[in-house]
């Protein structure tokens, strides 16, 4: 039986170390926003025949040094086709940008007789006000999280129980974030995605652990140390642990590897962060949620029970 | 408790009840694939339930309409707020009908508003400016006193709904408006008293009701409505009209998908090779119980699809991340139950109390996790807009199917296999080196 509780300080310090490699990440290198968040530019350019887009991405990018996005837009009835080049940035785009930018895919596509119809420059998609909305369902739901548990897991001594459930789930949802920050991927709607996500299997997982908890309370109340019983609840869950994660993240990794060899980007990006999401939820439940509430219920040399 | 009644029946079901189940399964599976149309009785129109192939795919895996509006009929550029509020109003609206992929911004220096989003599923010409008549009316609401004066615009209205007057049991429409709307109305209803308000559409008359009295508070009603269809069709053009300005659209046109037209053959592809993986790995594992799991797994997949086709929802990507997530619930509740039938045989019981035993122990765990995850889901779909409605909605419908099959179906198959003399075998069900030793109940 493997003593995840004497253990834990190591455990404790690789979650703290990978949370401090994210922060500084963030401040030093700075975090990436996508056209969704931070708002950008939309640029129009009226052309002549169908052109490759994503080798259009690769050249604009690369001209201007931002990432962008391009799409294709044809009116109606006539067979008139734009480029539609999307862009993430406080400040309209300089003239000097502007005339890299127009020389790059002339460059790279000549005879197209690309002109600019029109430039806008935009306001987030995803603006302050659907933000707060996210936030606020995110607060609700983990208040209506902790009562349930609370109801639930009354042998448990509730509170405890679920606010450390929490305390897992902030630590695999910050994990999943400096994911996006250090692989330099533009927060986008991917991250809204892979947030929710792992915010499902991280408070399930531990869930799980923690019903096999309040079962062996039953049986072994006071006849084993309170340390020993989380530990063989862990123990004895898992293989089940083992299991379920490895098919979730099969499953994804199926996804990326998919994504990789034909080249799609928005997968790639979505799969990534939630395989390194699902490793973290199955950890932070058994090294983290587990031994804290164990600390927290043995403070000051109680027996926990 | 839930846990005493498991106890109580067992798993015991009927040795046909498998292959019922796995009929039930199999015809979702196919209606899912191809979609049907059935005859209602007495009706000329058919009952469409689409299939999977209907479903409307986001802008990223279709494409779609690209929409830019601007205030019409407007002096200078409308204000910041008039104009987010305008941008909430098609927010809603797109809410409303579903179109839960989009993208809508503002570009604040130029006041014009720039829509994109999906096809619908059945989309047959691709024609934009048609396309955009689902979003409908952008035009703009006033009520007028009989001198032609405005006294309520469109964002005085909170909302308005058709309702019955519970004194006369006539149809009605019910106006709810803002704090401010409120106070206007109170105001002129009291000055107008016995005459004609009318409510206009642009310039089109939609209504002429007369103030019988003056009106304090947020509620009005308007009757003399000719029946309940008319008061639905004048409560969607006033909520409709909520909007600060007038709109039109200075261009529309048709946008290509971001993805690239294979990634959604690809990511069907992977999707079933995923899934193929998962039902060898649980087969291998746990014998029959994975085989059931295999089954009760391809339940849940179809009525999630199904629950996503059915209404027209817009599949978005968030809303795929909904669906892998609550899959992988549904593997989950297998393996916790598989795990323990295996648990409930090493102690040396027999088969059926190893089978009841499990199933009730594992319950709990399984109805916990699904019920938290489910409280999320649900707050999710109350506060959130777009993307996180898509992501709440399929995680919903997938975490209540994973109670219909990941709990009920696979209890009823492995109930009904264990009645089979053939089956008995405890090896079938994760023992090691079982032999045919159990007593035979």
């Amino acid at each position: 039986m493997f003593q995840f509780y004497k253990k834990r300080r190591l455990f404790f310090a690789l979650s703290i170390f990978l949370i401090l490699i994210g922060i500084l990440t963030s401040v030093f290198a700075g975090i990436e926003m996508d056209i969704e968040f931070k708002g950008g530019s939309i640029l129009k350019y009226a052309h002549q025949n169908s052109i490759d887009l994503s080798k259009a991405e690769d050249v604009i990018s690369e001209a201007i040094g931002t990432n962008v996005s391009c799409q294709e837009v044809t009116s109606f009835g006539s067979d008139s086709l734009s480029l539609v080049v999307n862009f993430s940035g406080n400040e309209a785009l300089t003239p000097d940008e502007q005339v890299k930018l127009e020389e790059a895919i002339i460059e790279a596509f000549p005879d197209q007789e690309f002109a600019l119809q029109s430039a806008n420059l935009v306001d987030p998609f995803i603006g302050r006000e659907l933000l707060i909305k996210g936030i606020w369902a995110i607060v609700v739901a983990s208040v209506l999280i902790v009562a349930y548990v609370w109801i639930r897991f009354r042998s448990m001594s509730g509170p405890s129980a679920g606010v450390m459930a929490l305390v897992a789930l902030f630590h695999d949802v910050l994990l999943v974030f400096f994911v996006f920050v250090v692989l330099r991927i533009p927060l986008n709607e991917s991250l809204i995605a892979v947030v929710l996500s792992i915010l499902g299997f991280s408070i399930n997982d531990t869930i799980v652990i923690y019903d096999r908890i309040r079962e062996n309370e039953k049986i072994y109340k006071s006849k084993m140390p309170l340390p020993d019983l989380v530990d063989l609840s862990i123990n004895q869950s898992l293989t089940r642990s083992i299991n379920t994660s490895l098919c979730a993240f099969g499953a994804v990794a199926v996804a990326y590897i998919f994504a990789y060899i034909y080249n799609i980007d928005s997968i790639k990006e979505f799969a990534l962060p939630m395989m390194v999401g699902l490793i973290s939820g199955t950890y932070s439940t058994i090294f983290l949620a587990g031994p804290l509430w164990v600390m927290w219920k043995t403070r000051g040399g109680k027996s926990g029970f | 408790m839930a846990k005493r009644s498991f106890a109580r029946t067992g798993v015991k079901a009927k040795p046909v009840t498998v292959f019922v189940v796995i009929g039930i399964i199999l015809i979702g599976l196919v209606l899912s694939v191809t979609g049907a149309k059935i005859p209602i009785p007495g009706q000329q129109e058919l009952l469409h339930v689409y299939g999977a192939k209907d479903i409307r795919f986001g802008i990223d895996i279709r494409g779609g309409v690209e929409a830019v509006f601007e205030a019409r009929d407007y002096e200078g550029t409308p204000s910041s707020e008039d104009i987010a509020s305008a941008r909430s109003v098609i927010a809603l609206r797109m809410d409303n009908l579903q179109i839960l992929d989009r993208e809508i911004t503002v570009d604040k220096n130029s006041g014009r508003i720039l829509v994109r989003f999906p096809w619908r599923s059945d989309e047959a010409d691709f024609n934009p400016e048609a396309a955009l008549k689902e979003l409908g009316e952008m035009a703009r609401l006033t009520f007028k006193d009989p001198d032609g004066n405005i006294i309520l615009e469109g964002n005085d209205v909170a909302r308005s709904y058709a309702g019955v007057n519970p004194e006369t049991n006539q149809p009605v429409v019910e106006l709810e408006l803002s704090a401010e709307g409120a106070e206007k109305f109170t105001e002129a209803t009291g000055k107008l008293v016995g005459e004609i308000i009318s409510i206009y559409m642009d310039d089109t008359v939609l209504s002429e009701p007369r103030v019988k009295t003056q009106i304090t508070g947020n509620r009005a009603f308007i009757d003399g409505m000719a029946d309940v269809q008319e008061a639905v069709d004048l409560a969607e053009k006033i909520n409709a009209g909520a909007l600060p300005f007038a709109l039109q659209a200075i261009s529309s046109s048709s946008i290509s998908p971001t993805m690239g037209q294979d990634a959604l053959a690809v990511m069907l592809q992977a999707g079933l090779i995923a899934f193929l993986l998962i039902c060898v790995f649980m087969l291998v594992y746990y014998r029959l119980p994975g085989l059931v799991a295999c089954f009760s797994l391809t339940g849940q997949v179809v009525g999630i699809l199904l629950a996503i086709s059915i209404p027209q929802q817009t599949l978005t990507l968030q809303g795929i991340a909904g669906i892998i997530l609550s899959i992988g619930m549904g593997v989950d509740a297998n393996v916790i139950i598989s795990e323990r039938i295996k648990e409930e045989l090493k102690t040396g019981c027999s088969l059926q109390t190893a089978l009841s035993n499990g199933f009730t122990r594992a319950f709990s765990s399984v109805l916990d996790g699904n019920v938290t995850v489910a409280i999320a889901a649900i707050a999710l779909m109350i506060f959130g807009s777009g993307s996180m409605l898509s992501f709440g909605y399929s995680l919903l419908a997938g975490v209540i199917l994973n109670g219909l099959t990941g709990v009920t179906a696979s209890r009823l198959m492995i109930g009904s296999l264990s009645q089979y003399k053939k089956l008995e075998n405890p090896w079938l069900y994760g023992r090691k080196g079982g032999q045919q030793n159990v007593p035979v109940l």
